[in-house]
């Protein structure tokens, strides 16, 4: 669906983009992660023609988009949504004809307009709103709005420009939901930049994370935050404070054996004690993952790490950044 | 007879003989150079938004020379562009006097400023609209007229209420010309005569006009908004 190979983006003399490679799959919902000034927006940006590009490769839809003329990045355009952290509606239209808007735009018959806008309002749970005034909804009814605007042109691909940033956790977790559902529902591509990690656990499959315009780490996402990357890791900091002696082990929890007992059999099985330092399910997607930090005796070290790798488990040993040991 | 009721007698008077007259010449300069530069000064505002350095398509050359020409014929005096261009004037409305004549300098005068506060306007509207509106697929033209100017409508309503107050204040030396029209009026007889009831009563009357236009434009601007 996007394929970007040895991507290169300068603003004047500064880098913004370095050899950027990714492969966004019919279906996928892609997150983009970093941090503001990662360059993000401009990744996402090119993807559309919305900004120029000087090296390497950009194929959206088999179509290299810097050889595209005007008409060209208009039709391509008109295959990709797009939905924005402030919602981007027109103010002086009422939700009804900011839906209409790109269909006006390309000239469509007014009785097609009508019964699309009518399907999308439907759709994204808004329509006896329809001849509301746009200032007048929250702002989880304004970015539904936005995804319905987006959709109106049947695109096949979504992008999302920290589409939740502007929003509260209980909102952020239902434009998500409307998201997914849109992705299951339509099939349709969803790549989405957001600086908000919880954002990608909960729908992203793949993510990249951006680092200062450098792809810092790639893939699945389950398997990233199974076993982070250090720059991961940056991005996601540990709240807690460990306990200076001995040795913190974290352990990740995959998906078939979260729920197992298998900290307490542990325990059991070795005859051991140790500590818990704190720990966390999360929900990736449609299945909980979790991880446990736990607090071994030196000599107990050896024996435990054996067990985890025998269990199959993903471990690792964390450090106190305050007080490295 | 009272002397204050005296004085009202001849202000009744004056209203009646010397304002009619002059109050539609004024109205006349004004109304159809507010329109023409407007039109003039719409389609300048446009190009300017489109080409600017931050526009949808910039053309750094045209811009330039556009935003000078709008600052140099910004800067001339009302009065000398008005003898300045006699010259066009007459080629344009075949003579250089009388209202008519006069509705050519004003509209000269006026379009740069129409411009110039039209293009402020328009580069107000929240980028991140335009931005989803290319997003889209709309071209520079839709954005400009479908999205940008309406968006912008409130404040261009309100603008073109501050531009129609100038004209009636320009509109004022339209006497240099023979344009006649109330600034005129107050000018002969209340500075070269010292007619004071005359020019009290024109300036009552220029005060009213430009009451009048202000609330026209902030109802137009609350009914949009």
């Amino acid at each position: 669906m996007i394929r970007i190979e040895g991507l290169n983006k300068r603003f004047g003399d500064h880098q913004v983009l370095t050899d950027i490679n990714l492969h966004v799959e019919q279906g996928d919902i892609f997150g983009i992660v970093g941090h503001s000034g990662a360059g993000k927006t401009t990744l996402l940006h090119c993807l559309n023609g919305l900004e120029s590009y000087e090296e390497g490769s950009v194929k959206v839809m088999g179509q290299e988009v810097r050889d595209l003329d005007d008409k060209g990045i208009k039709l391509l355009r008109r295959n990709m949504g797009m939905i924005f952290q402030h919602f981007s509606l027109m103010n002086r239209k009422n939700v009804w004809k900011n839906v209409a808007f790109p269909m006006e735009i390309w000239h469509m018959p007014k009785n097609q307009i009508r019964e699309r806008v009518d399907e999308l309002l439907e759709l994204v749970g808004l329509p006896e709103k329809s001849h509301e005034r746009v200032g007048n909804l929250s702002g989880g009814q304004k970015q539904r709005v936005g995804i319905a605007r987006a959709l109106a042109l049947n695109p096949r691909i979504l992008l999302c420009d920290e589409a939740t940033s502007a929003l509260d956790p209980r909102t952020t977790i239902s434009i998500l939901e409307l998201l997914d559902d849109i992705n299951k529902k339509l099939g349709l591509t969803i790549v989405l930049i957001t600086h908000q990690m919880e954002v990608i656990k909960m729908i992203c499959n793949k993510t990249v994370l951006l680092d200062q315009g450098v792809i810092a780490a790639s893939g699945e996402t389950e398997a990233q935050f199974l076993s982070p990357s250090p720059a991961l890791q940056r991005l996601v900091q540990d709240e807690y404070a460990f306990i200076p002696d001995g040795v913190n082990i974290r352990l990740k929890f995959p998906r078939h054996i979260a729920k197992d007992a298998i900290i307490t059999r542990m325990a059991t099985d070795l005859g051991i004690n140790f500590s818990i330092v704190g720990g966390r399910l999360e929900r990736y997607r449609d299945h909980v993952l979790g991880y446990l930090i736990i607090n071994v005796k030196s000599q107990d070290f050896q024996i435990v790490t054996d067990y985890l790798r025998n269990n199959e488990l993903f471990w690792e040993t964390v450090q106190d950044e305050q007080h490295p040991s | 007879m009272s002397n204050i009721q005296a004085d009202l007698h001849a202000l009744y008077d004056i209203m009646v003989t010397r304002i009619p007259g002059p109050t539609l010449e004024t109205l006349y300069m004004v109304a159809v150079s507010t329109l023409l530069s407007l039109v003039l000064g719409m389609i300048l505002a446009m190009v300017m938004v489109l080409t600017g350095p931050k526009g949808l398509r910039p053309i750094a050359p045209l811009y330039v020379v556009l935003d000078i020409t709008v600052n140099v014929l910004r800067s001339f005096p009302f009065i000398i562009l008005i003898i300045a261009i006699i010259p066009f004037t007459r080629w344009v409305v075949g003579t250089s006097i009388g209202s008519t004549a006069t509705i050519v300098p004003l509209t000269i005068a006026a379009a740069p400023f129409v411009a110039r506060i039209m293009e402020a306007s328009l580069l107000e509207v929240d980028s991140g609209v335009v931005e989803a509106a290319k997003s889209f697929g709309a071209g520079n033209f839709q954005i400009i007229t479908q999205v940008m100017l309406k968006e912008a409508m409130p404040a261009i309503v309100l603008n073109v209420a501050v531009v129609a107050i100038n004209l009636v204040g320009y509109s004022a030396m339209a006497g240099a010309v023979g344009g006649g029209g109330l600034g005129d009026l107050a000018i002969m007889y209340g500075y070269n005569r010292y007619e004071m009831d005359t020019m009290l009563a024109a300036i009552i009357v220029l005060v009213l006009m430009v009451q009048g236009i202000q609330m026209l434009g902030n109802f137009f601007y609350r009914i949009l908004k």
